[in-house]
């Protein structure tokens, strides 16, 4: 069997998942929002990319920045912004988290745009968010000793 | 030999690069084809780049090959979702193409199309695990394929963008994801490029992989500082600049300045190939292939 490289919309949410999904969308936006800008992505990874929302990206990029990234760390669809993973990658350090940035993260499941990641997380749709990493440097090290 | 077969024996390999035209003359890729048989392993066409309309890499890389000339296809995520992107890749194995480059594609408002809708479904590193299953038999469904294509995996690299750990970080995920061949983009900073290669070495990742070095041999001063302003992600010493600006014959120091680069990134620990991309100035490759055999 093929490796698990895409977020799998099966099961599909039912009407009633919907529904409440629905509903919680509104807590969460109330903090997601104005914290982290969420786009709404459905399936959240703030928690290892520094607690910078990735789906800023104009790209949408998961896995890390593009080629674009200017000296002074400017975006280069819109130069007056800072590159998302510019700030991600300094926040992760800054919080011992750098580790978190070594994980290949899986082909987004569009059919959970604009549904609440808590529900994801709490069926099991999507991954739960990391904790405290500890041993952020040794972890790093072991990364990329044995996984290659 | 083919280009695969020189990087599994861990060859020093040679590539080219061929913007398709923006039209439908295939004559143009016809043409461009002699500069690069018998002095390149294989020619990279670029697929749609800078966002900009082109005649379809695929096509061209079929033409190439009737040629006598083994092509590399890139892939850009931009234009086309999972679905086309497979599907388009089949029929690339189907055609007899072994190479493909996956890239994340330059946005859609540096082109000729700025209203254009991007895509971006899957990112480079994604595409990279995308044609990896395939290889393996699988389509992304997890569908089993009677015929398995058996794609020779490329990917892009920036050694030259910030965050500078974030690029290793993204080197490291390419590798793991599949891909057996790296490509850079150009070098005209050797010290920091030697940098991020002894930092791949400290890493191990030259061993899974082929590093080639871009090198880009530049006609004018011109072209260097539009490079230097209006492309984002490159990065030139003023070394060079100085240099193309006092030259009387910029074209020759043009071929000079590239022969050295040559030269030095070649004795870099860790560096399997040159990947050549004259921006429209293809006909320069053979020039400059005969002139570091020279030396
Ligand atoms: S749900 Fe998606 S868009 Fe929202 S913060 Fe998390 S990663 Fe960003
Ligand atoms: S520079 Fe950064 S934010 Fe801008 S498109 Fe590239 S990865 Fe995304």
């Amino acid at each position: 069997m093929p490796k698990e490289i895409v977020s799998s919309c099966k099961p599909p949410l039912t009407a009633r998942e919907r529904k409440i999904s629905h509903l919680l969308r509104f807590f969460e936006d109330l903090i997601k929002v104005p914290l982290f800008g969420c786009q709404k992505c459905g399936e959240c990874i703030l928690s290892s990319t520094g607690f910078v929302c990735c789906q800023r990206c104009p790209k949408r990029l998961r896995n890390g920045p593009c080629g674009g990234t200017g000296q002074d760390g400017s975006c280069e669809v819109y130069p007056e912004r800072k590159c998302v993973w510019y700030r991600i990658y300094f926040r992760s350090s800054r919080l011992r988290r750098l580790s978190l940035l070594y994980k290949l993260n899986k082909i987004h499941n569009w059919n959970l745009e604009g549904t609440s990641a808590w529900l994801n997380v709490f069926k099991k749709r999507i991954d739960a968010p990391v904790g405290l990493v500890r041993n952020d440097k040794q972890k790093v090290k072991e990364q990329i000793a044995d996984d290659l | 030999m083919t280009f695969k077969e020189k990087i599994d024996a861990g060859q020093f390999v040679w590539c080219g690069e061929i913007g398709p035209p923006q039209s439908c003359d295939g004559d143009v890729i016809r043409n461009k084809a002699k500069y690069f048989k018998g002095f390149v392993d294989a020619v990279n066409i670029t697929d749609n780049q800078t966002a900009i309309v082109r005649l379809s890499s695929i096509a061209s890389a079929r033409i190439l090959l009737d040629e006598g000339v083994e092509p590399i296809i890139q892939v850009t995520c931009r234009d086309r979702n999972r679905l086309a992107i497979q599907s388009d890749l089949l029929g690339a194995a189907a055609l007899g193409i072994t190479n493909v480059l996956c890239l994340t594609g330059d946005y859609q408002t540096f082109g000729d199309n700025p209203e254009a809708r991007g895509v971006f479904d899957l990112d480079s590193i994604q595409l990279v695990a995308a044609v990896a299953q395939m290889n393996s038999g699988f389509l992304l469904s997890g569908t089993e394929m009677k015929k398995a294509p058996e794609f020779v995996i490329g990917a892009a690299a920036n050694p030259f963008a910030e965050p500078f750990e974030m690029r290793l970080i993204r080197l490291y995920k390419k590798i793991k994801a599949g891909a057996h061949f790296l490509q850079t983009q150009p070098v005209f900073d050797l010290e920091l490029f030697s940098r991020w290669m002894e930092r791949a070495v400290a890493m191990g990742l030259h061993e899974k992989t082929a590093i080639l070095a871009g090198v880009m041999p530049v006609r004018s001063a011109r072209a260097l500082l539009h490079m230097k302003e209006h492309v984002p992600g490159v990065k030139i010493s003023d070394e060079y600049i100085d240099r193309m600006q006092q030259a009387s014959d910029p074209k020759e120091e043009g071929v000079k300045m590239a022969v050295e680069i040559i030269e030095a990134v070649r004795k870099i620990p860790g560096v399997r190939g040159i990947h050549l991309m004259p921006v429209m100035w293809e006909s320069i490759t053979p020039t400059i292939i005969q002139e570091t055999r020279l030396t």
